[in-house]
């Protein structure tokens, strides 16, 4: 499929009008292209039917999609085993699988977690209430003030605490930030710490390789990479996962119930438990098709330049501060900022007048901005639909606000 | 412009120059309350003399341009009214000096000055023997 068209495939950006939808808020969730709405809505329509259980043919096609999608993310992820690929409700689900299960087993009071300043409320707040019952020490990694982890000081506090966990995100949900996961995870290996990088911010912008970095875990969420809400993928070394308590205890998941006790199923079975959710699943796969049908590493160029053109464009908005990187290198197409004098709020609802979604808040990320003295920042997030006519509409009605509030 | 716009010029200049902003010395009453949506807070000092007139008012905090317009317009309001009349001021009442149409998402914001008075009020039980 042709970049340059993928727009024309989602449905949202049909309506015309004197204020056409730019949709800036792809960092909370993306638009979805119809492919993966058909899909969902013909296997309603005419393959509906529970997963595992079923013997009859409507039942044993519905697993076989099912487990297809399973086989089509360890592909994507590069996963050695199809059984590490594990099927959640989404980022946040799996890191809590991952906090609850490692808590329970591996960790002992006075053990160190080491979170990085810029973590999503989702990889932090788990933890947290962990430490709490565990009596865990929770440290984080500081940001330089261009919003990045210098590799030293992070080495330096894996020297000083010998954390047991390093959580770090892949691609920062506020700063845009790549970070550097390969290095990160080499040098958590070598003190034996485990590795959970959180892709929710990167999965439908860069090549995800679970081996490069070396990941333990790895999280993301279907509906930040086109997909359907409510789907979403743990990935875990095969060896780890075995260990690892499950989070949902129920149907599905067992081996063998008897008065006495339970046996728990092989692997993934263990960590899916419940009916899942089987037309998200699909549009997951179809997600992960649609994304490689473009191909990473153009999704990847053609936002580089869109970062490139951003950076330079919104410099020319009177008064604005932008958190984080300032080059295109290294760096994804989200922007958060602020404008001295206009509340975040008030920026958000101008712009909406028109036809421009933005973000404003702290974006489940308080501790980032705590960092740059702020409560909130504005937040545009692009991929690789929005245009460069688009970011001029931004600018144009950013400078007009400005205007209006002198 | 709509007259009517939440960012009319009249409403900017209370957002430039808020009316009765800051704080006093010896309020007889004070309250603080959080914005939900985006952390920001506001905090109401009244103070009332032995009739139950509101003699003065000051609010202070960091707040939008809706929160910070509409409670400057809201105290302006405040200023001679008896704590008698305030109790039985509803949400309507900053709707009709604001003058203004606004959408659920940023309705909080305006009547964040209406949830601090409240909190005074709710709070504060020699109010009623006051009055
Ligand atoms: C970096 C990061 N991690 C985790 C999450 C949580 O994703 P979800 O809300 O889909 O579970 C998000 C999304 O907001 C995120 O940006």
């Amino acid at each position: 499929m042709n970049i340059n068209t993928v727009r024309k495939e989602f449905p949202i950006f049909q309506k015309r009008g004197a204020k056409p939808l730019a949709y800036f808020d792809n960092a909370a969730t993306t638009q979805k292209p119809k492919a993966i709405i058909d899909a969902m809505d013909k296997f309603y329509r005419v393959g509906n039917a529970p997963v595992h259980r079923g013997v009859y043919a409507l039942a044993e096609s519905a697993t076989e999609k099912y487990e297809n999608v399973r086989d089509h993310v360890k592909d994507f992820i590069r996963a050695k085993h199809r059984e590490e690929i594990i099927f959640t409700s989404g980022a946040t689900a799996s890191i809590n699988m991952v906090v609850s299960g490692l808590a329970e087993t591996f960790l002992r009071e006075g053990d160190h977690i080491l979170l990085s300043d810029m973590e999503h409320h989702a990889m932090i707040v788990p933890w947290q209430a962990a430490a709490k019952r565990k009596k865990l020490k929770l440290n984080f990694i500081p940001l330089t003030k261009d919003g990045r982890i210098d590799l030293d000081v992070f080495k330096k506090m894996l020297a000083k605490h010998k954390p047991k966990f390093v959580g770090v995100t892949h691609v920062s949900n506020v700063l845009g930030t790549v970070n550097p996961v390969r290095e990160m995870a080499a040098a958590a290996h070598k003190i034996g710490a485990i590795v959970l990088v959180d892709a929710a911010q990167s999965a439908a912008h860069l090549p995800i390789d679970v081996r490069k970095p070396d990941c333990d875990f790895l999280a993301f969420s279907g509906h930040k990479m086109y997909g359907p809400n409510g789907i979403g993928i743990l990935y875990g070394k095969r060896k780890l996962l075995e260990k690892l308590p499950p989070l949902m205890y129920g149907g599905h998941m067992i081996e063998q119930v008897t008065r006495e006790k339970t046996t728990y199923a092989p692997l993934p079975d263990k960590f899916e438990g419940g009916t899942p959710p089987v037309a998200e699943v699909i549009g997951l796969g179809v997600a992960i098709s649609f994304l490689q049908s473009v191909g990473l590493k153009t999704i990847q160029k053609h936002e580089e330049k869109l970062t490139a053109y951003a950076l330079r464009a919104l410099k020319d908005v009177p008064n604005i501060s932008l958190l984080g990187p300032t080059t295109a290198k290294g760096r994804a197409p989200v922007f958060s900022f602020t404008i001295a004098g206009i509340h975040p709020h008030d920026i958000a609802t101008l712009l909406d007048r028109e036809g421009i979604a933005v973000r404003a808040g702290h974006h489940c990320a308080q501790i980032l901005h705590e960092n740059f003295s702020l409560d909130a920042s504005v937040r545009v997030s692009l991929c690789f639909y929005n245009t460069v006519s688009e970011i001029d509409r931004l600018v144009s009605a950013l400078s007009a606000i400005v205007k209006k509030f002198q | 412009m709509n007259e009517n716009d939440i960012y009319r010029e009249e409403i900017l200049e209370h957002y430039r120059h808020p009316q009765n902003f800051g704080t006093m010395k010896n309020p007889t009453y004070e309250a603080e309350a959080i914005h939900p949506l985006c952390g920001d807070s506001i905090l109401l000092q009244l103070k009332v003399n032995p009739k139950g007139v509101v003699t003065q008012v000051r609010f202070s905090g960091s707040g939008c341009a809706i929160s910070t317009a509409s409670s400057s317009i809201f105290t302006e309001w405040m200023l001679g009214k008896t704590v008698k009349k305030l109790k039985t001021v509803g949400t309507g009442q900053i709707q009709k000096l604001m003058r203004a149409q606004i959408g659920p998402a940023r309705l909080p914001c305006m009547l964040l000055s209406h949830v601090v008075l409240q909190k005074i009020l709710s709070a504060d039980a020699s109010f009623v023997s006051r009055d």
